[in-house]
């Protein structure tokens, strides 16, 4: 897997973060080319607040690419909600830095306040309970954080080179650019590559890929395109993109990448 | 016993205020027909006595309900503050939601954990194990999806409940429903996709939890039926905006689909099977759509050929207009 997001940084806040589901997440996070710092305060002190102080001094010591910060720290009742706390503390000196909250509860008045206040502060603040699939915390925190990296994989033998601006088709050490893919090409694959990264289901509409197209029909010219880029990357693949593969026409609404599958 | 209290209240009041007013029109009273000023002494009297009763009313009435509150406080939860039935009933349910989410959390860790080394050592897994880690994997959503279903009962059937509308991005909503099934359709072969027609649909004042709530209803059904494909559409006019899921499942007979959001309906009720969930979803979904102003509906096909399908279509109003105007 490429490391994709090499040199970033996620603060994990947890109590738990030792728990095998916390250990699954930072793995997955691992994967995706982040670093993760664990809190670790020292015992003696009240736990809670052990945690907000720790938290907000690595914070101004390394200032990570985003939080993931738990709502709940231990059974103490003062400590159930002292996640908001630690939240209401980051906002206030970091306002944009974004925050990704692990809640026991997907919904409820917990959620409803932190909601609330994130609206009021106008913050990159998202929610996800403790049960999501290590994948769905992947791709909160990706639109979280927001830019695009300066690669993006698409499944093992696609490398989309943004900066760049190349295709590159093969495995591993052995890929080579597809170098039919240039220009305006280049331009609708990548739209569609960093639409699929971000959020993996979204069509991307017509109206704005035919803004990468010319002539009298854009939908046409815009056809003609896509299938030159499937054919491009079949041709390196050995292989021949079908209707439903690669980048998909949905219900003449708009295109869609689909990865091929390995 | 609390529901007499406000109109005793109402009385108390309403007496005390008739005093008030023949305090203050006895000597007109008086004077108009008897034209002698012994004459206002009676309606002075009968003002200050009402006074006095009604006040009186209104503060036994006040105490009085203190002390009943006070007393149906003391409950399991050992709190003494001033707590609704529904608040109370959700404290229940979040500790159940905490106790049972523990073990579970525990159990999900160590099928991950679990996964991970086997995918280091591939060969070397049993069929057996791999068939139970999917199996919790699978079941996982639903886990989620079930309490989060209960706990949004208990707030719709609340006396209290509020429909707090809020500025909120439909398409955001939809992005992290996407997020948390794309990777169960494609556990099962299925795939979403999402789209919303203009593709910037921009703002709109709703209540984030209940839209959350429905289309993650709507899209775990489509999920759950689909054969290949779960598309979800977003759109919208001048007053309302729509979400369409649309699923090319089997479909739904037509002599079914009125009882779709009956509560706890589900198609294995009519084939006597074993129930694959609990049939809240639809019924909730339709309940928070129509408590927002909106609707849920349903058109189905359920043809042996290739054009079956079901497409829930939810209408939720925008509110924009009066946000405009300052209103809810």
């Amino acid at each position: 897997m490429s490391r994709v997001n090499a040199g970033r940084n996620i603060l994990v806040v947890d109590d738990e973060s030792e728990s095998a589901i916390l250990r699954a997440v930072r793995r997955r996070l691992e994967e995706e080319g982040w670093t993760t710092t664990v809190i670790e305060p020292e015992s003696g002190h009240s736990l809670g607040e052990e945690f907000e102080t720790a938290t907000l001094w690595s914070i101004e010591q390394t200032l990570p690419d985003a939080v993931l910060l738990d709502v709940r720290f231990g059974e103490n009742r003062d400590d159930q909600f002292r996640g908001l706390s630690i939240l209401g503390e980051i906002v206030e000196r970091w306002p944009k830095l974004p925050i990704l909250m692990f809640t026991q509860y997907a919904q409820g008045p917990d959620r409803e306040t932190a909601v609330r206040d994130s609206l009021k502060w106008d913050a990159p603040v998202d929610f996800i309970d403790k049960l999501a699939s290590p994948d769905e915390v992947v791709l909160r925190l990706r639109r979280l954080i927001g830019t695009a990296p300066e690669s993006i994989p698409i499944g093992n033998h696609i490398l989309v080179d943004v900066s760049a601006r190349l295709v590159y088709v093969g495995e591993g050490e052995d890929r080579d650019p597809a170098l039919e893919i240039q220009g305006m090409k280049f331009e609708i694959f990548r739209e569609l590559a960093v639409t699929w990264y971000r959020s993996p289901g979204e069509l991307v509409a017509f109206a704005r890929l035919e803004r990468y197209s010319e002539g009298e029909d854009p939908r046409a010219s815009l056809r003609v395109r896509i299938r030159e880029i499937k054919d491009a990357i079949g041709k390196a693949m050995n292989t021949r993109f079908g209707p439903s593969e690669l980048i998909i026409n949905i219900r003449d609404q708009g295109y869609r990448l689909v990865p091929p599958k390995s | 016993m609390k529901k007499f209290v406000t109109p005793i209240k109402i009385i108390g009041g309403v007496i005390a205020l008739v005093g008030v007013i023949l305090l203050i029109l006895a000597p007109f009273l008086g004077k108009n027909f008897f034209d002698l000023l012994w004459a206002v002494e009676p309606f002075t009297y009968l003002g200050g006595i009402l006074l006095v009763v009604g006040l009186g009313v209104t503060a036994a009435t006040y105490s009085g309900a203190e002390r009943f509150i006070k007393n149906s406080d003391h409950g399991l939860n050992g709190q003494n503050g001033k707590h609704s039935w529904s608040e109370t009933t959700l404290q229940y349910f979040q500790l159940f939601d905490h106790d049972l989410g523990r073990p579970l959390r525990r159990i999900i860790g160590k099928e991950r954990e679990l996964r991970a080394v086997m995918q280091a050592n591939p060969g070397s897994s049993d069929a057996g194990v791999i068939e139970l880690l999917d199996e919790i994997e699978r079941q996982t959503p639903n886990f989620r999806l079930m309490m989060s279903n209960i706990q949004v009962l208990i707030q719709l059937e609340s006396p209290e409940s509020d429909d707090e509308v809020q500025p909120v991005e439909p398409n955001e909503v939809i992005r992290r429903i996407a997020d948390r099934y794309t990777p169960v359709a494609a556990e099962a072969g299925k795939e979403i996709t999402w789209w919303s027609e203009p593709s910037e649909l921009g703002l709109v004042y709703a209540n984030t939890n209940a839209i959350e709530h429905i289309v993650t209803n709507l899209v775990d059904n489509a999920v759950r039926y689909a054969g290949t494909h779960v598309e979800v559409k977003l759109t919208k006019n001048p007053t309302h905006f729509f979400v369409r899921v649309w699923d090319d499942g089997p479909g739904i007979g037509a002599q079914y689909v009125p009882h779709l959001f009956d509560r706890g309906w589900t198609p294995e009720v009519v084939r006597r099977e074993e129930k694959s969930s609990s049939g809240l979803g639809l019924f909730i979904a339709r309940n928070l759509a129509r408590q927002s102003g909106g609707d849920l509906t349903v058109e189905s096909n359920d043809s042996p050929d290739s054009e079956h399908h079901t497409t829930f279509l939810l209408s939720l109003p925008s509110n924009l207009t009066a946000e405009l105007n300052g209103g809810r």
